[in-house]
């Protein structure tokens, strides 16, 4: 079972929130919004405290 | 530099940004535990007659500081230029609503990465810390809140900012008396005029030979062509003041605080160190060294029944919502071992504090250096008993003292 992650760009601010809860599995691009660069980098828990930590609610996360 | 922080704190009240500004309450806790049962929209003035003139309001709940803080549109926060835009200058981002907060907070933003902020670590931070610790290391004793707590987040910032290591003394004074304004209001307008003299020169020099530091990258910050105006900058660095300085020492005294008081967890973390983040992040969540931010209503809305009429002011209670146990089981326990959810202490929304990336990593080396270099750190016991430190103050917290010994 994978988790899918999207990120809002016209939500996400750039806060480096999600960098710190999920090690790995987030980055922020030159433009200063979050991209997902390895979702298998951190683990479900930490990837859920990162969609909880996000301060513009950018991050959303599904199962398939 | 060369003199000790006691001879600092001796100079002239100087060492410390007092009660009269913090609020002298031991445990607001419980309190704020009934505020958020029985009144979680609070009128601060109930004696208004008109119920539709503008009031005070102070939400409790964690659902409705996120709401507050998430909602700019809705509650706004050009009402904290009128609190500290006299002092801190009328530029601060901290006051301004979107869209024109984002475009300022992206010019300032790359400076406050987690990857921007590597470099400080080896090259800034373990100096100021090791520096510090080396003047009391061969006492076997010491006071943390005098003799690190207090000048090493000055000292970061002031580095950070870039500024040369023989004025961080006068740096520091200046941080005090602009951080207390609110006690001596004359102090600290004298104050920020000296740093804001001080730092022009510095910028100055930084416009023709920019360096590695902050106010080189706000000297040369950029968004589609335009470029940050002097007062600008001005308003930005001496917000680092109480956004960077006084939070820091609050909350790092107050992990110690923690630490020393659960000597279980203290040695937990001592022999793992990758326990440091979470207990960082719980020790912010259970003591915020802030409790509270403000808001205006920018329309008249309901929350929980309760009338607010457009241009109140709304608090959202920070403490209050760290310590809700919809959220946080058994929420006034220190536990680093819970599982790890964001507080409210570095708020939420767009205006979440820029520099925590900085307060988690500075924070991270000072502690991880004083556990390298006291073995066996502990309170003593002595100065324990007679001094009765604790965890002190309403607006802001933070331990009366930490005697430590060593060893």
């Amino acid at each position: 079972m994978g988790l899918k992650i999207s990120i809002d760009a016209t939500k996400c601010m750039g806060s480096g929130n999600c960098l710190f809860w999920a090690p790995g599995a987030f980055e922020l691009g030159d433009d200063d919004v979050a991209v997902v660069v390895d979702v298998n980098a951190a683990t479900e828990r930490q990837i859920m405290q990162a969609v909880d930590g996000c301060p513009t609610q950018a991050i959303s996360v599904t199962k398939d | 530099m060369g003199r000790t922080g006691h001879e600092l704190a001796h100079d002239s009240g100087f060492n410390n940004f007092d009660y009269r500004v913090a609020g002298d309450v031991r445990d607001p806790y419980p309190e704020l535990a009934e505020a958020r049962i029985n009144t979680p929209v609070l009128a601060a003035d109930q004696m208004a007659v008109d119920q539709n003139a503008p009031g005070s309001f102070v939400v409790f709940r964690h659902e409705d500081v996120a709401r507050v803080l998430r909602d700019s549109e809705v509650f706004s926060s050009t009402i904290l230029g009128d609190v500290m835009g006299e002092v801190m200058g009328h530029k601060i981002i901290l006051a301004m609503d979107e869209p024109e907060h984002r475009r300022h907070r992206s010019l300032v933003s790359t400076a406050f990465r987690q990857s921007s902020l590597a470099r400080w670590e080896e090259r800034l931070v373990t100096n100021v810390v090791d520096d510090l610790i080396d003047k009391f290391v061969d006492e076997g004793k010491a006071e943390l809140v005098i003799d690190f707590t207090f000048p090493f987040p000055t000292q970061v910032v002031a580095g950070v900012l870039g500024l040369p290591r023989e004025d961080y003394l006068d740096f520091q004074r200046w941080a005090v008396a602009i951080i207390t304004a609110n006690a001596e209001w004359e102090r600290g307008l004298k104050a920020s005029s000296e740093l804001k003299d001080y730092l022009a020169n510095i910028l100055d020099q930084r416009r023709t030979e920019p360096r590695d530091d902050l106010i080189s990258d706000l000297a040369v910050a950029s968004l589609d062509g335009e470029q940050l105006d002097d007062e600008s900058i001005f308003s930005f660095l001496r917000l680092m003041l109480p956004a960077g300085v006084e939070t820091t020492f609050r909350s790092s005294g107050n992990l110690l605080y923690l630490l020393l008081t659960h000597p279980d967890q203290l040695v937990a973390v001592r022999d793992d160190r990758s326990l440091m983040p979470q207990a960082i992040e719980e020790a912010l969540r259970l003591e915020p060294p802030l409790l509270i931010t403000t808001r205006v209503a920018t329309k008249d809305i309901e929350m929980h029944g309760v009338h607010i009429p457009k241009g109140s002011s709304v608090t959202p209670m920070l403490g209050a919502a760290n310590h809700d146990p919809d959220q946080y089981p058994d929420p006034d326990r220190f536990d680093i071992f819970r599982d790890p959810k964001q507080h409210m202490s570095f708020g939420t929304g767009p205006h979440m504090c820029i520099g925590m990336h900085l307060a988690r990593m500075e924070t991270r080396v000072a502690v991880n250096r004083l556990l390298d270099r006291l073995p066996n750190l502990r309170f003593d016991p002595e100065a324990f008993e007679r001094d009765d430190p604790h965890i002190h103050g309403q607006i802001f917290r933070s331990p009366t003292s930490l005697p430590v010994i060593w060893g």
